[in-house]
């Protein structure tokens, strides 16, 4: 079959609002982790009963354990039966599974990449996948490097005929910035950045994607989302679960790194940017790139004032009694790695001058929950003041997760002939309105990766600017080690936390 | 009209409704939330459609909150009368078990009261929410203009009328009375997205796409109430590929921007629907087919440059709480199924 490339499908236009994914074969390093497992193959079987890939479509797992094709179908077809958001129909998954492969090789065994050229360019002729290469770097960090050198080395990473090939980077992107750049040099030795999609899932969330909607389609809120109205923002990322099985890592990353250089750095720069020229990736990621250029360096002596790190003591979460952090497996008994981590930060711009952004994240605090929380200025304290009501502020929180929406707190008059003001809730629940069954957050991304479109993704100059904010912190955490404080499991986290929001004459938020 | 109305939900005077949900959502002692993204105005005149339609409301409060306005009207009654019932539709969200409810409000207006349909539903709107109107009777003259032009989203399916062509002719002139105007939201077209998403991805191998360009025959077996589906996916095929009807009507033919002729021809088949499409021409044949109320498409694929195959696809959730939940979930204009309608109007405007 001529290697021909489809130029558009004229019955496609129109056909969903947004923009189609293209054949194309799906090649996915580490095929026998988790990440295949739990979340790639159930989100494409997803895509796939939806109609929403093209049937010619190639899924090759690349790993190093010996299995065949039907093994691999047969340990996915299990692990999608458990994890797909949607039950799974026999009949559809023999279907898809139809396009699923498995191939042997040793990351750093260059002739397993050749291998994998051949079989490529045989499924493009015998599956109509038109030399679409796209590859999913989903092995564990430290393989990136080999797995990078020999997509290049054996040519792979070069588009045929006139396809495209593709990568998908999963976080971490480095341990700090001159890892990061390391590895941003090696993507960019094997592919252009326009064909680099650096994934970081929370953006493929449904609220983070709402975050820029709220603002600039309701005239409401971007009228008063600045310093003049805005006191402070609060961003907040808990979560009950210790380290789990991800000691590991985890020991070696810490909170900061962890959660805060990606996902929350992102979620404060979805909050603070300026309107982007459009829609399109580069407008909204050049904005984005703004805001973190515009943080104020944390250094020095500076940064024992605005950022608390903490571990966690032995506890109790959910009524069961957990161990200390340095008690759990696999972790250093005398680990000074944070588990917990709360700054203050500035944004250096005009809209936001004045303005805190208080950032915490942390591990084994009582409840779940991921949110952003717009505290807006008082009213002056004239008209109320004489009946001796307190009038709290108004807060507009948007949770990411779980249980995602929007609320707004306002002051009412309580009923009755005194005047009493309490503080009341309007709240919006997607699951309340919209049902639950929105896609995953990985559903999206690869579909936007299979069409060309990086706008969830990280650019190059985002993640090196988080890094460059983040090490600062980091250099000036590694001059001593007494700052560390503890928390015991299933609190709110260490005083200190509090001393430093108490600062700017505010707490931080019950959630 | 003489079928017995099961009651469906508590009877209410019609002045009074405002209050007596106020005290539904009073009543119990557990919290309840209100829910509501639209006004939902479901009209029939189908003595036996209340059931059902209470049904499919129960069905998709969970996905799709909204107030509903269930109306069951007999213009032609000989006793006048109007009555109504108010009901909620609950269902546990979230972790909290927090129960979240959707109103419905009930209505039979006999005889004369069936005029009062623009009243009933201008009273009962939950303010600024959008206005959506399924009318499951036939639009008949003379039209309300004041009614029509509240209407953002006007919901039929065609596929019931007996005359489509003069249905059609008022539908469009219900879209043209404001700016902009009632969308027009034909279940007939909203079933058949999974029929074009499949033929659409059949012509995504790069070998298949020159085909489109050679096609000279499409054949559609479909029900004996579904012809008009029919045109609609033909319709929907010219308006992509450029094809033109060519006059007079004496066969059913197109005409390619090249001057390429193709057949087009329908067959009955069991069932309602579409149940197949075929398409032929130069060398290649693509066919897809579904059999009743199974969940897959079958195509089977012959072109030069490419195997043989046959593909199982998958149809998503086709029933009718969902073909109304996918045309509620999405919002804008149907530019595609306007376009299709115009390239199929002669062959409508015949039936």
């Amino acid at each position: 079959m001529p290697n021909t490339i489809q130029t558009g499908n004229p019955l496609r236009e129109g056909l969903t609002g947004r923009s189609q994914p293209e054949p194309c074969s799906l090649v996915i390093f580490g095929a026998s982790g988790d990440l295949t497992h739990r979340k790639l193959v159930p989100a494409l079987y997803n895509l796939s009963a939806d109609g929403a890939l093209p049937p010619a479509i190639n899924v090759v797992g690349f790993a190093r354990r010996d299995k065949t094709d039907e093994s691999f179908r047969k340990e996915l077809g299990e692990a999608t039966r458990k994890y797909s958001r949607q039950p799974v129909v026999d009949a559809l998954w023999e279907s898809f599974a139809s396009s699923i492969c498995y191939h042997r090789s040793e990351f750093d065994n260059l002739a397993g990449y050749e291998s994998l050229a051949r079989l490529l360019a045989e499924l493009d002729a015998t599956r109509g996948t038109c030399g679409n290469r796209l590859f999913y770097l989903a092995a564990a960090p430290d393989q990136f490097e080999v797995i990078l050198e020999n997509l290049n080395r054996s040519g792979l990473n070069k588009p045929v005929a006139g396809g495209w090939s593709r990568v998908i980077v999963e976080k971490p992107f480095g341990t700090d910035l001159p890892s990061a750049r390391h590895l941003n040099d090696l993507v960019e030795g094997a592919f252009p950045e326009k064909e680099t999609y650096r994934i970081d899932h929370y953006l493929g969330k449904e609220t983070a994607q709402n975050i820029m909607v709220l603002r600039f389609a309701n005239a409401l809120f971007e009228a008063m989302w600045n310093a003049r109205y805005i006191d402070h923002v609060q961003i907040t990322a808990s979560e009950p679960l210790g380290v789990e099985n991800r000691a590991g890592y985890y020991d070696k990353s810490g909170a900061l790194r962890d959660m805060v250089q990606n996902h929350l750095l992102q979620l404060l720069c979805l909050t603070a940017m300026e309107p982007p020229t459009g829609l399109d990736a580069d407008a909204i990621r050049d904005e984005k790139v703004k805001v973190l250029r515009s943080l104020r360096p944390l250094e020095g002596d500076e940064v024992f004032r605005h950022v608390i790190r903490a571990q966690y003591g032995a506890g109790a979460v959910n009524g069961k009694r957990v161990v200390a952090y340095r008690d759990e497996a696999n972790v250093d008994p005398e680990s000074t790695t944070e588990t917990y981590v709360a700054l203050q930060i500035n944004v250096d711009n005009w809209r936001w001058a004045g303005v805190p952004f208080f950032v915490r994240v942390g591990k084994r605090l009582p409840k779940a929950g991921t949110e952003i929380a717009v505290h807006f200025k008082s009213v002056p304290p004239v008209l109320f003041k004489a009946t001796g009501e307190a009038v709290d502020d108004n807060v507009l929180v948007i949770r990411i997760q779980p249980d995602e929406g929007v609320s707004l707190r306002m002051s009412a008059k309580m009923p009755g002939s005194s005047l009493r003001i309490e503080p009341v809730k309007m709240d919006f629940h997607y699951g309340t309105s919209f049902g639950k069954a929105t896609p995953e957050a990985y559903e999206r991304l690869l579909l936007d990766a299979m069409s060309g479109d990086p706008t969830l993704f990280a650019r190059r100059d985002e993640v090196e600017e988080a890094w460059k904010f983040v090490d600062a912190i980091r250099a000036a955490w590694s001059t001593r080690s007494d700052d560390l404080a503890f928390y015991s499991a299933g609190t709110w986290g260490p005083t200190e936390a509090e001393e430093l929001i108490k600062r700017h004459g505010t707490t931080w938020r019950r959630l | 009209m003489e079928a017995a109305v099961n009651e469906p939900g508590l009877p209410v005077e019609i002045g009074r409704i405002d209050e007596e949900l106020g005290k539904l959502w009073e009543s119990g002692g557990d919290t309840k939330t209100r829910a509501s993204l639209i006004n939902l105005v479901i009209y029939s005149e189908d003595p036996g459609s209340m059931d059902a339609n209470t049904e499919l409301l129960s069905s998709i409060a969970s996905r799709h909150a909204f107030r509903a306005i269930l109306i069951l009207a007999d213009p032609g009654a000989r006793e006048s009368g109007a009555r109504a019932w108010i009901s909620a539709h609950c269902h546990l969200a979230g972790n909290g078990g927090q129960q979240v409810c959707s109103e419905q409000i009930t209505f039979r207006l006999d005889g004369e009261s069936a005029a009062a349909l623009p009243n009933i539903v201008f009273s009962h709107l939950d303010s600024d929410l959008p206005l959506c109107f399924w009318s499951q009777a036939e639009f008949r003259e003379p039209l309300d203009d004041q009614l029509w032009s509240w209407v953002d989203r006007l919901i039929f399916d065609s596929r019931t009328w007996k005359k489509p062509s003069g249905q059609f002719t008022l539908t469009d002139r219900i879209a043209a009375l404001a700016d902009p105007g009632a969308e027009l939201c034909d279940l007939n077209w909203t079933r058949l997205r999974s029929w074009r998403l499949a033929l659409a991805s059949l012509f995504d191998h790069s070998a298949a796409l020159p085909c489109l360009a050679e096609i000279s025959s499409v054949r559609i077996e479909c029900g004996s109430d579904s012809k008009t589906t029919a045109f609609l996916l033909v319709g929907w095929l010219a308006s992509r590929l450029g094809w033109s009807l060519v006059r007079p009507l004496t066969t059913t033919c197109f005409q390619g921007s090249d001057g390429r002729q193709i057949e087009f021809s329908t067959s009955p088949a069991e069932g309602e629907g579409i149940a197949s499409i075929k398409l032929g021409g130069g060398n290649f044949s693509f066919s897809l087919a579904r059999s009743p109320d199974s969940p897959f498409f079958h195509a089977v694929l012959h072109a030069p440059g490419m195997p043989d195959s046959t593909l199982t696809l998958g149809t998503g959730r086709e029933s009718v709480a969902d073909t109304l939940l996918a045309e509620l979930g999405r919002s804008g204009r149907h530019p595609l199924y306007r376009e299709a309608l115009a390239a199929v109007e002669p062959l409508i405007r015949a039936m």
